[in-house]
């Protein structure tokens, strides 16, 4: 017997009897498992696998984005107002930096040295991120760094794990303050924006327009993002290209602005805001708005103080001069005043007198005899005076009232002396109503469409909307009735009547054109990276339900004044104006009274080429704004190719 | 004459007694485990792309190196095939208490990787005690079963048999790997049940077992292994680090849905996002280059050999001889069942390999022995027919 075959009978040799069990059920066992491991598949691999094969699509394809260039700024012959400049900014990925605290405190000696930010301030920001659990998101450590550091940071940051240099794009403003208000600036979205932003596709670090131009036509200035994609492996390195779409510039914006033009006329403003001896102080505040008389293109919008839009893209350098005009609430920079309201004054007695012809409460022919003041006898006989501002004095028909803007003669077109003479209506309160209604279809009392943001509606005060104000604390009972001071208030643009330099020279623009109010734009056309247009901003306007003849007899009127009357000092000897002045009261803050100067006039009188409308806070419309339109008049006229 | 050598004695008989019982030698159950050993080389070669690009025929090459093991594999199968099963009886406790010796050895001079210490690190080789743990505790079960009148009906049997298995279940379980202390168990149930345990006691030791596992989840389970269990239930939960190869495994394999991506486009396995490709996560670099239907190919060749294995079981000539077929059964189908789970995400990640496909040279070698212990019990059951 063979050791290796039977017979061997050691203790652990063949034991006796066969085991209890059933061997086959380790059959059926086997089965099961391999049942379960299989249905678990078929679940993974066929019901689930399309769901799998996308997330291995996206764990290794890697989008990686490439911002577009933004369109330029234009002014109307070409110009360019901006420039595109890199934005360089130091960025640390909290979740990169060494796990050490020491190896991240000689990184952030190292940045110190570098471009000069602060330890503490990186580690404070860091610190918080990473409390915040976002430690995976890149953190600006400073921004706007000169060339030279970003070039140092740049060499450096190979040696420093985590920090990097991101160059975003950014713009420099190239045309000077005066062009700030229009143009507005870029800056980094904020979170409210971001999440708006994202389902349009934008990226996180990619710059919005924030205010004016930048802002209104941010879609066509912004361009079309493009991307790469590429294969990466677990740990982060690309393997291969696999596809890239260049991005679109975005398209350049014409303006129908004249820079020329808008740099004198800001050149223009601040160099009149000195008090003349006048004795009414000086200025701090001034708009000009100059538009054409037909089409409503805005060559000049004028709001000073100006500002330095780049103050935005250096925020942190420039933090004491952002400061002041962000919490200037004396002149409030940021503001800008041709989008603002005022009393319009006398200005508006062209709607006043507009409405007297069309309702028939005078005639083109009509003359009062005009003397210094209007007394109305009221219920209980008491005479009630209505000064005008000085002494006419002599017999009046609606043009020269307007060239010498009395105020007697529209108090009496509006509402009449409860006597002889009606007002606009019936009553003291259709008469305002019906006022009011003619303001509204100058376009008073709502924004005039203009392509900009942060425009003012004015106020057109009515009977209704009277009672419905001036109500309740501070206001004594009845005081909310409309009198007949009220239409009188209302008929020579005082009280509570308030309109933009922008509603004025709209109104302006309708009363010079024979009736057509038209939108102003700011913007001509956008043009296409190749020099095509892709489209034009087409003139919009709406008609105003008026007779042109009476328009006529306001514009005669209105070439009075500069012939004749008030507004005497805007004449130019390159054209024809006619215009009107405005000298309206107000209560300055420290309860004193002072005037806003007006005036609004448009050239040549013949055929109305374009509308100048000029206002200061400070001064007589006569002497103060008038002078300032007549220049601008004139430069036009000799500078400017409408 | 124990004392006689195993060489001596096949000097001796070696011209009456090599071709003996070949002609009882189960083809079909190598040829299903050299089938599988090809995949494996194959996947091998697909999974090691991303870190090795020598020549495939470089001793350095991972393919090379699996073929050198599984030639070494087929030899000591050979080998132990030639000697008849109860010589390894004979020496049961002896093992036994070797694997005892070099499984608490382990936490003195093991090399600790991934949180878990399992391997002596001799130079070019790494073993690792626990392979060799459970051929001695199927040998012991055997033996002890086969001493005390072949069953396990009566409880004191049935107990001392799992005092038998739970000190290496428990030293395993330290160390700590799950996993291979589940195997063990699978191998003690598989061999009891077989042996003839009562439907009742193994009924309530279940209850037992289920009372004191959440005690055991509490106390005895590292903080790792309650993670991998968390990660389990929901990868997405973290996906940068316990749940990682998780994650990453779900998708190779769920991607390559039903034919997979072709040989060596598995962008997951390529790209290195599904990590150990070629050892424990193997099946899912299957999954993923071949699909559904190359798991498939593959379960067939695990249920091929697994029944070649109850073959073993059927044939054998006593109760020893069924006993360790069994156990031999339930090893490579505990391994291969946890491996499998764990790359279907039905398990908790325990760093299984897959039997006779991960790369991976000691668990390939004492896999072949294995078979090698059940050609000898099929070479020899009409020798111990009993009737």
């Amino acid at each position: 017997m063979s050791l290796l075959d039977e017979g061997l009978r050691t203790p652990a040799g063949p034991s006796r009897n066969r085991p209890h069990g059933n061997v086959a059920v380790l059959r059926w066992f086997i089965l099961l498992l391999f049942g379960i491991l299989t249905i678990r598949l078929a679940d993974m691999q066929i019901l689930r696998g399309e769901e799998f094969a996308q997330r291995s699509l996206e764990n290794h394809i890697v989008r990686t984005n490439i911002l577009p260039t933004r369109g330029l700024i234009t002014d109307r012959n070409g110009e360019p107002l901006v420039k595109n400049v890199g934005l360089y900014s130091a960025t640390v990925v909290p979740e990169q930096l060494p796990a050490s605290q020491e190896a991240r405190y000689r990184i952030y000696l190292r940045l110190q040295e570098l471009i000069g930010v602060s330890p503490l301030e990186v580690q404070t920001k860091v610190d918080e991120a990473i409390a915040a659990g976002r430690d995976y998101i890149a953190i600006r450590v400073a921004t706007n760094l000169p060339r030279e550091a970003a070039l140092a940071l740049e060499e450096a940051s190979a040696d420093l794990p985590g920090v990097s240099l991101e160059v975003t794009p950014g713009r420099e403003y190239i045309a000077g303050p005066a062009f700030s208000h229009i143009l507005g600036y870029i800056g980094p979205q904020t979170a409210e924006e971001a999440k708006l932003l994202r389902e349009k596709g934008y990226q996180l670090n990619e710059p919005v327009g924030k205010d004016g131009i930048e802002a209104w036509y941010e879609s066509d200035l912004r361009g079309q993002i493009g991307y790469t994609a590429a294969e990466q492996n677990a740990e982060g390195r690309l393997i291969t290209l696999l596809g890239r779409e260049d991005p679109v510039p975005g398209n350049t914006v014409r303006l129908n602005i004249d820079a020329g033009l808008q740099a004198y006329v800001a050149d223009l403003l601040e160099r009149s805001m000195p008090d003349n001896g006048t004795g009414w102080g000086d200025a701090k505040q001034a708009a000009a708005v100059v538009m054409n008389a037909k089409t409503g293109q805005v060559y000049a919008l004028v709001s000073i103080p100006t500002y330095d839009n780049n103050i935005y893209a250096d925020a942190e350098r420039r933090a004491a001069e952002l400061e002041r005009i962000q919490n200037d609430t004396v002149t409030y920079t940021l503001l800008n005043k041709a989008l603002s309201p005022a009393a319009p004054g006398s200005t508006f007695k062209l709607v006043t007198a507009t409405a007297g012809l069309a309702e028939g409460s005078i005639t083109p022919n009509t003359a009062f005899q005009i003397g210094c003041s209007l007394d109305i006898k009221g219920e209980n006989d008491v005479i009630y005076n209505y000064p005008d501002w000085r002494c006419h004095n002599m017999v009046m028909d609606v043009r020269s009232a307007i060239a010498w803007s009395s105020n007697v003669f529209f108090f009496l077109t509006a509402g009449g002396d409860l006597e002889r003479q009606r007002g606009l209506g019936k009553d003291v309160e259709t008469s305002g109503a019906v006022l009011a209604a003619w303001a509204r279809k100058f376009g008073f009392g709502k924004p005039t469409g203009i392509d900009l943001y942060g425009e003012s509606a004015g106020r057109v005060p009515d009977p209704q909307w009277k009672r419905r104000t001036k109500v309740g604390e501070g206001f004594a009972p009845g005081e909310n009735e409309w009198f007949l001071g009220d239409t009188y208030n209302s008929a020579i643009g005082q009280g509570d009547v308030l309109a933009t330099p922008l509603q004025i020279a709209r109104m302006t623009a309708a009363i010079a054109n024979g009736g057509t109010l038209p939108v102003p734009h700011i913007a001509d056309a956008v043009i296409g990276p190749d020099g095509k247009v892709v489209r034009t901003i087409a003139p919009e306007g709406e008609r105003v339900d008026v007779d042109p003849q009476w328009l006529q007899v306001v514009r005669e009127g209105m070439l009075g004044s500069v012939q004749y009357g008030a507004g005497a000092r805007a004449a130019s000897s390159k054209t024809t104006v006619a215009g009107k002045t405005g000298t309206a009261e107000f209560f300055k803050p420290d309860g004193t009274k002072s005037q806003h100067a007006w005036f609004t006039g448009f050239a040549p009188y013949n055929d109305p080429e374009i509308v100048v409308t000029v206002y200061f806070d400070i001064g007589v419309g006569g002497d103060k704004a008038a002078p300032v339109a007549g220049k601008i008049f004139e430069y036009f006229m000799e500078h400017v190719q409408p | 004459m124990t004392s006689v050598t195993i060489g001596g004695l096949g000097r001796s008989r070696a011209g009456a007694s090599f071709w003996r019982g070949w002609d009882r030698f189960d083809y079909v159950m190598v040829a299903a485990a050299l089938a599988l050993v090809g995949c494996g080389l194959a996947l091998i070669h697909s999974g090691s792309r991303p870190w090795y690009d020598g020549p495939i025929t470089s001793l350095a090459s991972p393919v090379a190196k699996q073929a050198l093991f599984a030639a070494v594999g087929i030899a000591v199968m050979l080998g132990v095939s030639r000697i008849d099963y109860h010589r390894f009886l004979h020496f049961a406790w002896l093992l036994y208490g070797l694997s005892i010796l070099s499984l608490l050895a382990l936490f003195a001079l093991g090399s600790t990787a991934y949180g878990s210490t399992r391997w002596f690190d001799l130079g070019p080789v790494q073993v690792q005690p626990s392979e060799f743990a459970k051929v001695a505790a199927i040998l012991c079960l055997a033996r002890f079963f086969s001493e005390h009148g072949g069953d396990a009906r009566d409880l004191r049997s049935l107990l001392l048999s799992m005092a038998v298995v739970a000190p290496l279940a428990g030293l395993v379980f330290v160390q700590p790997d799950l996993g291979t202390s589940i195997v063990f168990g699978g191998i003690w149930l598989g061999i009891v049940v077989i042996a003839g345990a009562n439907r009742s006691h193994l009924l309530v030791m279940g209850a037992i077992f289920l009372a004191i596992l959440p005690f055991a989840w509490t106390f005895a389970i590292a903080d790792y292994q309650v993670e991998r269990v968390a990660v389990l239930v929901d990868p997405n939960e973290d996906p940068l680090d316990a749940g990682y190869n998780v994650l990453q495994s779900q998708i190779a394999l769920g991607s390559g849905q039903l034919f997979g991506k072709g040989y060596m486009q598995g962008d997951q396995t390529q790209l290195e996002y599904l990590k150990v490709s070629t050892k424990d996560f193997i099946f899912s670099l299957l999954g993923e280059e071949f699909g559904f239907a190359g798991a498939m190919v593959v379960f067939g060749l695990f249920i091929l050999l697994l029944m070649r294995g109850v073959r073993a079981a059927q044939l054998a000539g006593d109760t020893a001889g069924q006993l360790i077929a069994v156990g031999i059964t339930m090893l490579i189908l505990m391994q291969t069942f946890i491996n499998v789970a764990v790359n279907v995400s039905l398990f908790p990640v325990t760093g299984i390999p897959l039997p006779f496909v991960s790369q991976g040279g000691s668990s390939l070698v004492s896999l072949f022995a294995s078979l090698g212990l059940l050609q000898s019990i099929v070479m020899r059951h009409r020798s111990y027919r009993q009737t």
